[in-house]
């Protein structure tokens, strides 16, 4: 499945953003594991809050990666979230 | 000794009393024993720790884990501790109004257990009148807006219904549907010979739930966990002994597994004496099959060693007689004829033996 235009991606009820301090890492937990982020992967997700598009999403993290390439960026960022999405946790 | 790894997964089972008399219990057969069970204020303290060692993932069970009168007040506390916390429960004490409390409380999740798919032969594994409760007890769940995972034990007298668990999890609009194939140990190992399932019910119902993880990919989730005495392979128990999984039973003893009182020499130190990190670290239980240096041939020069950690300790102990044997699971143990006879041992009329205390007192004066 492809990401759309239209999706506003957020975290299915049963799963959440965690902070790990033991690990030094960001988790997302749901019913029996937990998946860790990158620091790239963490900051996207947070951004996914259900109201962002992903071009915003995109917008938000260019702003925070200064000349960061915004085709490149893009396409990591549509890759990260079909393999979150295909794990059953983003919606 | 091998470096104490941090702990992920933390099972607290906060009672073992329970309305329900399943025969498949893993409570321990012994359980009439256990001494009085922790306060309020011992799991509160234990929680913290636990969260401060890098733990997760708090799971709270039982028994029936909605007996205890203070459990909002637990879920509090784990949730101020930032767990991901589970109620594993049988439903059949929940309400509307105890739901909206418990969500109320922050809990993140719930794991509900039924028995089967038809009335009659679920409440002949429960031992009480209770399937059409728990039914309804799913529907409140998911009306209160708890995430539902529907956890099914499967043995030869419900294999056949695994299509309609099946569409049970669905009509609920359940999250996930754990298809979960009987560990053999405590209540389930007394009642093995009428548990088993044949190797044509088991192949019918793993192509069953293969098909159906496919199909209903990102709507339900299906969890299908094996039989290892059908599927021949040595499960790696716990993730391996003590690398990331805790449990505490009732009274506070802190054990690798729920079911590894069975082992024995092993004395289980208690978060009543002792800071649950200096347990986890340090405790002789804990450190008993860390690594690798306790394998004996043909574990120890396995390829496969760091794969399934030689298999459950306590089901070698059970079959083997010593836990530090492979698990007779495996098909290179000296002891796999055992397993080999068990798996066919399949369809005796055996009568039921339920889990309750009147019955755990007889068995510990037989």
């Amino acid at each position: 499945m492809r990401v759309g235009d239209a999706w506003r991606p957020r975290l299915v009820a049963r799963a959440r953003l965690k902070f790990d301090p033991v690990g030094n890492q960001t988790m997302i937990l749901f019913p029996e594991a937990a998946l860790a982020l990158n620091e790239t992967g963490a900051a996207i997700v947070r951004l996914c809050d259900g109201a962002r598009s992903i071009d915003e999403i995109v917008d938000q993290l260019s702003k925070k990666y200064d000349n960061a390439d915004r085709d490149a960026l893009m396409r990591e960022v549509i890759d990260f979230l079909d393999t979150i999405r295909a794990r059953g946790l983003l919606q | 000794m091998t470096a104490a790894p941090r702990p992920y997964t933390l099972v607290a089972e906060l009672t073992y009393r329970c309305p329900l008399r399943c025969v498949y219990c893993s409570n321990p057969v012994d359980f009439h024993r256990a001494r009085a069970e922790l306060s309020a204020g011992d799991w509160r303290r234990v929680f913290s720790e636990a969260a401060e060692l890098g733990v997760m993932q708090l799971h709270l069970s039982g028994g029936e884990p909605v007996l205890r009168e203070d459990l909002v007040e637990l879920i509090e506390h784990a949730r101020a501790c930032d767990l991901y916390t589970n109620l594993i429960t049988g439903g059949t004490l929940l309400d509307e109004d105890k739901l909206r409390r418990l969500r109320d409380a922050g809990l993140d999740h719930i794991q509900l257990s039924i028995q089967g798919a038809a009335r009659e032969s679920a409440e002949t594994i429960a031992g009480v009148r209770s399937h059409r409760k728990k039914l309804e007890v799913a529907r409140l769940i998911r009306q209160t807006g708890f995430p539902l995972t529907l956890n099914v034990v499967i043995h030869r007298l419900n294999i056949a219904e695994v299509p309609e668990l099946i569409a049970i999890a669905l009509e609920l609009g359940a999250d996930r549907l754990e298809l979960a194939n009987t560990q053999f140990y405590a209540w389930a190992a007394e009642n093995r010979r009428a548990l088993m399932p044949t190797r044509e019910q088991y192949e019918r119902a793993e192509e069953n739930a293969r098909a159906a993880i496919e199909k209903y990919r990102g709507t339900l989730e299906i969890a299908f966990v094996q039989n290892d005495y059908l599927s021949g392979d040595p499960k790696p128990c716990m993730g391996g002994w003590g690398r990331s999984y805790m449990c505490i039973n009732p009274a506070g003893e802190v054990m690798p597994c729920h079911a590894a009182s069975v082992i024995p020499g092993l004395r289980f130190e208690t978060v009543r004496d002792s800071a649950l990190g200096d347990i986890w670290r340090d405790s002789p239980a804990m450190n008993a099959f860390r690594g690798d240096d306790w394998m004996m041939e043909p574990c120890r020069t396995c390829a496969r060693k760091e794969i399934d950690f030689g298999g459950c300790r306590c089901q070698a102990f059970m079959l083997a007689g010593n836990a530090a044997e492979a698990d007779p699971i495996c098909r290179l143990s000296p002891h796999h004829s055992v397993v080999e006879s068990m798996r066919k041992d399949s369809g005796a009329a055996d009568p039921l033996i339920y889990r309750d205390a009147k019955t755990s007192r007889e068995i510990c004066k037989a």
